[in-house]
């Protein structure tokens, strides 16, 4: 088993990089969409045989076993090569939670199928009343036997149609004083009749979001992760390193080396306004990139991060979406067109950019709700 | 990454000047000088120089610190958190960077670094139209003739380092401030302190240095002074923001703190993300232009440092006033002498838009370059 934390950093990431060049499929380079399982299941055999799956889990479970300086550049070399992230909700979300708070039999069962996507996953925390109010859910869960009997509704389940499991949050004390109490986590198999899955359309066109109805599904009770009506505490307790990722600078980056071939191909750098504000939307990604590197520096050190890692989500993601709408100024009458435009030797889909980033500053805890977090944990201000 | 080593004495460095500046009265001090007309307190400049301030970018064979630009910033935020008059950068970027590039020996240098000699340098021109020309001031024969504009710290100082046009090209010269046929008109800033315009008819001058290196040493030190500059403002934003901060946990409207209402939590964390980010990108820059040697792109550099800086700054201390309400339009709430500094410090060396440009530029020149 190969020890990466002892590779030097730069070492680490032209191994890293050397592979995804060599063995990441060209035709998956910067998808425009989420990709179904069967579309990049060619790519996930090729992680598998690897061992590169999981790369934050310890290598006891399978994982690469990455320290966050090593995780930090593994994601880095993915965003900059286009990787996909894959069906990575198993791995990234309820791998973690059975790896910190399952019993041994949850481990030896669920890890191993994860990692090889003999179950793919998807995540059922939202609800119709309960969004940037998580803790308002009203999906019940009621104990009947040996199951968990679920009633009720969940939305935005990411892929809930191209998977086989969904680990979701729900009731199963309606009476606790406090709403985050009485909430537990469950792990529930799709394929069964009280489960019915829509797909929602989105803006884009596409149909990556869903809505998941229960109606007397059910689960068995050894499903159940951790204690009974501490699933928020333990939920939570895994969003820190996903605060740094989520405001990493490589959506922008990469939005602006797009925004930048396709504004010179079609000329409009000859506009000293539009010069202006590209500037400024390079030197807005650059600066936050400084910001980025400081709190990486503190993952590095082995600090935890604070509150005040959410103002990097903030930043990017309101300058994602600047330069997307630069892109569509620059096309000029083609703003509205659907498709790729072609400029010289490069085709940009100023359209799939622009809807790509408009949900970037409501998922992952809205940017208001962000400035909620900030304004009391780290500013300090009243109630 | 800075090493640990580095980054600890900075730390120390950054002690050690908060210190000095709250000792001799933070911002209250600022505010009584700026009261009595004065332009700045040479005894605080003899204090700075005791404490090394000046010459932490000066290389140790000069008689300096050697911590480069980085720890000059760590002294100019701390300026900019006390609003201090003093022409620290104008010293350090400016002064220092002449004199320690052209000519090391003089004895000038030693003086400054010390805080026993000030001198103020003038290397901009005002054209026809009001906005900055190409050099016209010319130097020969040993005297000046000409004018010069936007020269701080003119109204202290005792000398004069003037770059001129000769016959030879660009030289660097000394002048006294009491020299014949030298008339300096003081226009006042909006903080209190004000900007010197020079005017020469045949003043006597000695040349300390000629030829392209001027030029070249020049444009450095302004990249230098541009990238401090910045880091002058975001100390400034920085305080100015934390005095905000008090300011609406404590003012109560409706019985209750104003900084309980969303809208105005909403935008004072908009404010603390734009500082960090200042601060972030400013202290990247510095570190950066400390191992780089080619100066367009340390001019590069310092364009994006103080790009960042005035737009941070501006957006900080105004908004400040609109948040203190009717007492941050008064002259009573210090806040407002952030927001005077804050035009001063960005008008200064250029702003945020004429950066962004010169950068761009840059950045284009060198892509095609490439």
């Amino acid at each position: 088993m190969t020890d990466w934390n002892a590779m030097s950093d730069a070492e680490f990431r032209k191994e890293v990089r050397g592979f995804l060049e060599a063995e990441y499929p060209e035709e998956l380079r910067h998808l425009p969409h989420r990709p179904k399982f069967a579309e990049i299941e060619h790519w996930h055999r090729k992680l598998h045989t690897k061992g590169w799956v999981a790369p934050a889990w310890p290598a006891e479970y399978g994982g690469m076993g990455l320290n966050a300086a090593k995780l930090l550049i593994f994601y880095e070399e993915q965003q900059r090569w286009g990787v996909n992230r894959g069906r990575d909700m198993g791995v990234q979300m309820v791998g973690p939670l059975i790896i910190k708070f399952g019993t041994q039999k949850q481990k030896n069962y669920w890890l191993p199928r994860i990692l090889s996507c003999e179950d793919i996953w998807c995540q059922g925390y939202s609800e119709p009343g309960a969004g940037s109010d998580l803790a308002n859910l009203r999906t019940r869960a009621e104990i009947d036997g040996d199951d968990f009997v679920i009633n009720g509704q969940k939305i935005w389940t990411t892929m809930a149609h191209d998977a086989t499991h969904i680990f979701m949050l729900v009731r199963t004390d309606p009476d606790a004083p406090k709403k985050q109490q009485g909430i537990s986590f469950v792990l529930a198999p799709m394929d069964q009749p009280g489960v019915e899955v829509r797909t929602i359309t989105t803006l884009s066109g596409e149909t990556e979001f869903c809505e998941v109805f229960f109606d007397n599904a059910r689960t068995p009770r050894e499903n159940l992760v951790g204690e009974l009506n501490k699933g928020w505490t333990m939920a939570k307790a895994l969003l820190s390193f996903e605060r740094i990722f989520i405001g990493s600078p490589s959506l922008a980056q990469n939005a602006l080396g797009q925004l930048e071939s396709f504004a010179r191909g079609r000329g409009a750098f000859d506009d000293p306004v539009f010069r202006d504000r590209f500037a400024q939307a390079a030197l807005d990604v650059e600066d936050h990139a400084a910001l980025y590197s400081r709190f990486a520096d503190q993952l590095k050190r082995g600090e935890t991060l604070g509150a005040d890692v959410s103002m990097l989500k903030i930043w990017v993601t309101e300058c994602f979406q600047r330069i997307t709408e630069l892109m569509i100024e620059a096309a000029g009458p083609d703003g509205g067109t659907v498709g790729p435009l072609q400029v010289g030797n490069v085709s940009v889909d100023v359209l799939a950019s622009f809807y790509k980033a408009r949900p970037t500053t409501i998922y992952g805890g809205s940017n208001e709700i962000q400035r909620n977090i900030l304004s009391k944990a780290v500013l300090g201000l009243p109630d | 990454m800075q090493s640990s080593e580095q980054e600890e004495d900075l730390r120390l460095l950054r002690e050690s000047a908060r210190t000095l500046f709250d000792r001799a009265g933070g911002s209250g001090r600022s505010r009584k000088l700026r009261d009595a007309g004065g332009e700045f307190d040479p005894d605080m400049v003899r204090e700075l120089g005791e404490a090394g301030v000046f010459g932490v970018a000066v290389p140790e064979e000069q008689g300096g610190l050697g911590m480069g630009l980085a720890a000059g910033g760590v002294i100019a935020e701390e300026v900019g958190r006390v609003i201090a008059p003093e022409p620290v950068v104008a010293t350090i970027g400016l002064g220092l960077g002449l004199l320690r590039r052209l000519c090391p020996e003089h004895p000038k240098l030693e003086q400054l670094i010390g805080g026993e000699a000030s001198l103020a340098v003038a290397w901009q021109e005002r054209g026809p139209g009001g906005a900055s020309a190409d050099a016209t001031c010319r130097y020969a024969d040993g005297k000046l003739t000409g004018g010069k504009a936007w020269v701080v710290g003119a109204g202290g100082t005792q000398d004069f380092l003037v770059v001129a046009e000769a016959d030879g090209g660009p030289v660097l010269v000394l002048a006294e401030a009491s020299a014949d046929g030298l008339v300096t008109t003081r226009r006042a800033q909006a903080d209190g302190s004000s900007l010197g315009e020079l005017s020469f008819s045949g003043t006597p001058a000695a040349e300390l240095a000629c030829g392209a290196a001027v030029q070249r040493a020049l444009s450095e030190a302004v990249a230098d002074a541009t990238a401090l500059a910045a880091a002058e403002l975001v100390g400034l934003s920085q305080r100015a923001f934390e005095i905000t901060l008090d300011y609406i946990k404590t003012r109560e409207q409706f019985d209750k703190p104003i900084g309980s209402f969303q809208v105005i939590q909403h935008r004072a964390v908009d404010l603390n993300v734009m500082c960090e980010v200042a601060q972030a990108a400013v202290r990247e820059v510095l570190m950066r232009m400390d191992g780089e040697t080619d100066a367009s792109i340390r001019a590069r550099l310092a364009s994006r440092a103080k790009a960042r800086a005035v737009t941070a700054a501006r957006k900080v201390t105004r908004d400040a006033i609109q948040l203190h309400g009717a007492v941050g339009y008064t002259d009573e709430f210090d806040i407002g002498l952030y927001l005077n500094r804050a035009l001063v410090l960005s008008a200064w060396l250029g702003d945020d838009a004429y950066h962004r440009r010169i950068w761009f530029d840059a950045r284009e020149e060198e892509g095609a370059a490439q």
